[in-house]
């Protein structure tokens, strides 16, 4: 009861340091309009215009702006905070830190997944996209388990970030490739073989293949696979961060990294 | 005066509220950009010392001597290189949880804020990172608020806030989990002379409350006003530990003669530094002028000599007084070690 009612507290008070960040608001609202509004264009002179290729090309956009956002809102925090001289004192809490990461990491993912919502909005205001999905009961658990694994994949990624204080200079580093890698601009199939093994690890591929699939796909299995995937990696992930969140706050203080100072 | 030596180590006086035994802290640096050549840097070099429980403990030192390093490792920020700690009886490396719970701290300086939102939602994001019963924060947050005189403002953002009342804030946030050890590191840098009463009013009020707490500072005035006990750490090691009156008894027998001169040349400086009744010259920039600090064992009777040795040099005023604490930890520095940065970053280690 009281831990839900810290990670609920973290949630909201890191959604509203979020939500006034010009610079995340550019990314997590507006960035995948622009990305829509350029894959609509693009259809249109491709001649395949169909609602559902609209719709692929959305849920795709607004899949990048979710990408984007939970580096921003989960790497670039933690730098944030360094810099603020906030992560000391966070870090220093009698409260478990994963808790506090946990609610960071999933305030931001959950700002991304507004993100699609503006995105298919736009889509179906600007270019008469229809909003039709295949699976209209699986499309919130879709949802739900592409949040979870990605949320998982945030607490990873601000893991290495409390550690290194250069990391933001690695999180930019992973926002395009892992578009490409993820398949939410173009399908996998176009991708070169050797590429799929990575795409396989990442919560986002699985993530946009769960939503993708209860959308448009044609059977049913094609979703299902993808959310267990989400399910799977989500735990690995959250393993894998609790294993390394503990070095990284031994490591922190023995090498004081925490401050700038 | 001989160095008061800490509690030796291995026997801690029984229920403490902060036992350090033997702490070391060394930084691992780089120097240069390119051909990164590693040194250590030896902040803290074995410090020792007790500190019972609703005692008010001073940790003064020149800049550099080590007291932030050592509150850190107090506070489980910082691991110690080697020796122990105890915090309530609990052990600073490994029983963090249990430490943290008990201790607030407040460091100098106005970082640590968040600066977008209001200071009240600062300290309620802080209440409940400090477990404060959702029930009681906001009653607690307004009692604290007060207490720190930031009633008025507290619902603006913090961007806006002066150097003192974020540092007000920050007092304000050590203090929400009612912690039994409180930890000071300068906090009253950046107040204003009222404010700074003020919180030297505060900090009396935890002592009596019957908190523990470990307080540094750069004013000797404000060592002396407060603190039980005090210990001079300098360059890494603890020089001398005890009341104020102890550490003033070291020069008790002294004079301190001031002088105030006006472009006095650092050979005369010397010449009185040379002469045999004179135990140590400190200089204080002014304005206009340079007041020389001359401590002696003489009494008044050797300012006629002194005003001889400064030559043609003009005076100004000149004041005959008794040593003050400050006049005390002068002399301990001067006589324990540079205090120089350079001296310590001495241990390279490629
Ligand atoms: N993160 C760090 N990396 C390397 N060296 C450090 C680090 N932090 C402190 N030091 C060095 O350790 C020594 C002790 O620093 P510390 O901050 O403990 O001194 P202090 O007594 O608090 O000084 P001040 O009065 O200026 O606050 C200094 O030489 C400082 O340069
Ligand atoms: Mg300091």
């Amino acid at each position: 009861m009281r831990t839900l009612h810290l990670v609920w507290a973290v949630t909201w008070f890191n959604t509203k340091m979020l939500l006034m960040s010009e610079f995340f608001v550019l990314t997590t609202f507006i960035t995948p309009l622009i990305f829509a509004t350029l894959a609509f264009f693009l259809f249109q002179l491709g001649g395949g215009q169909s609602g559902q290729t609209l719709l692929y090309a959305a849920l795709g956009s607004g899949m990048m702006g979710v990408w984007s956002t939970t580096l921003f809102g989960c790497g670039g925090a933690i730098a944030w905070q360094r810099w603020e001289g906030t992560l000391e004192l966070l870090v220093n809490a009698p409260t478990r830190y994963d808790f506090i990461l946990a609610g960071q990491t999933f305030g931001a993912v959950i700002l991304g997944f507004y993100g699609i919502g503006t995105t298919l909005l736009w889509g179906v205001i600007l270019f008469g996209m229809p909003l039709t999905a295949s699976f209209p009961l699986l499309l919130p658990f879709a949802l739900f388990c592409a949040v979870l694994s990605l949320g998982a994949l945030g607490m990873l990624i601000a893991t290495t970030f409390v550690l290194y204080r250069h990391a933001n200079a690695l999180g930019n580093l992973l926002e395009y490739p892992i578009w490409l890698i993820a398949g939410l601009l173009v399908p996998l199939a176009t991708l070169p073989f050797w590429v799929r093994p990575l795409s396989w690890v990442l919560a986002p591929t699985w993530g946009m293949d769960a939503i993708r699939g209860a959308a448009l796909g044609r059977d049913i299995g094609t979703p299902l696979f993808a959310m267990l995937m989400c399910v799977v990696l989500a735990v690995i992930y959250y393993v894998l961060s609790r294993i390394a969140l503990r070095y990284v706050l031994y490591k922190a203080r023995r090498e004081a990294t925490l401050s700038l100072q | 005066m001989p160095a008061t030596q800490p509690q030796p180590a291995g026997a801690p006086p029984k229920g403490a509220a902060i036992e350090a035994i033997d702490l070391v802290r060394t930084y691992r640096t780089h120097l240069g950009v390119l051909r990164r050549k590693k040194i250590d840097v030896e902040a803290v070099r074995g410090v020792s010392f007790a500190v019972e429980r609703g005692q008010l403990f001073g940790l003064l030192g020149p800049n550099g001597a080590g007291k932030t390093t050592t509150i850190k490792m107090l506070i489980t920020l910082l691991l110690p290189t080697s020796g122990t700690a105890r915090v309530m009886g609990f052990d600073v490396v490994r029983d963090t949880t249990e430490v943290r719970k008990r201790i607030g701290y407040v460091f100098g300086g106005d970082r640590g804020l968040y600066d977008r939102v209001s200071g009240w939602d600062n300290l309620k994001y802080f209440a409940e990172l400090y477990g404060v019963d959702p029930a009681l924060q906001d009653q607690r947050i307004a009692a604290l608020v007060e207490m720190v005189g930031l009633t008025p403002r507290i619902k603006e953002k913090v961007e806006g806030f002066s150097r003192g009342m974020r540092q007000r804030l920050h007092i304000a946030r050590g203090l929400l989990h009612d912690p039994e050890v409180v930890f000071l590191d300068e906090p009253s840098i950046g107040l204003d002379p009222v404010g700074a009463r003020e919180l030297r009013q505060t900090v009396k009020g935890l002592v009596d409350a019957g908190k523990t707490v470990l307080l540094t500072t750069h004013y000797m005035f404000e060592a002396d006003a407060l603190c039980d006990r005090i210990a001079v750490i300098n360059d890494g090691r603890i020089v001398a530990e005890g009341t104020g009156a102890d550490l003033k008894s070291a020069v008790a027998n002294r004079t301190i003669v001031e002088i105030e001169t006006f472009g006095v040349t650092p050979d005369a400086v010397e010449r009185l530094r040379d002469d045999s009744d004179v135990v140590a010259v400190n200089t204080e920039e002014r304005d206009q002028s340079e007041i020389l600090l001359v401590q002696s064992d003489k009494g008044a009777q050797i300012t006629q000599r002194l005003m001889g040795l400064l030559g043609d040099t003009r005076i100004g005023k000149v004041v005959t007084r008794e040593p003050t604490l400050e006049d005390a930890y002068i002399d301990l520095i001067a006589r324990t070690g540079s205090g120089d940065e350079a001296a310590r970053a001495a241990s390279v280690s490629v």
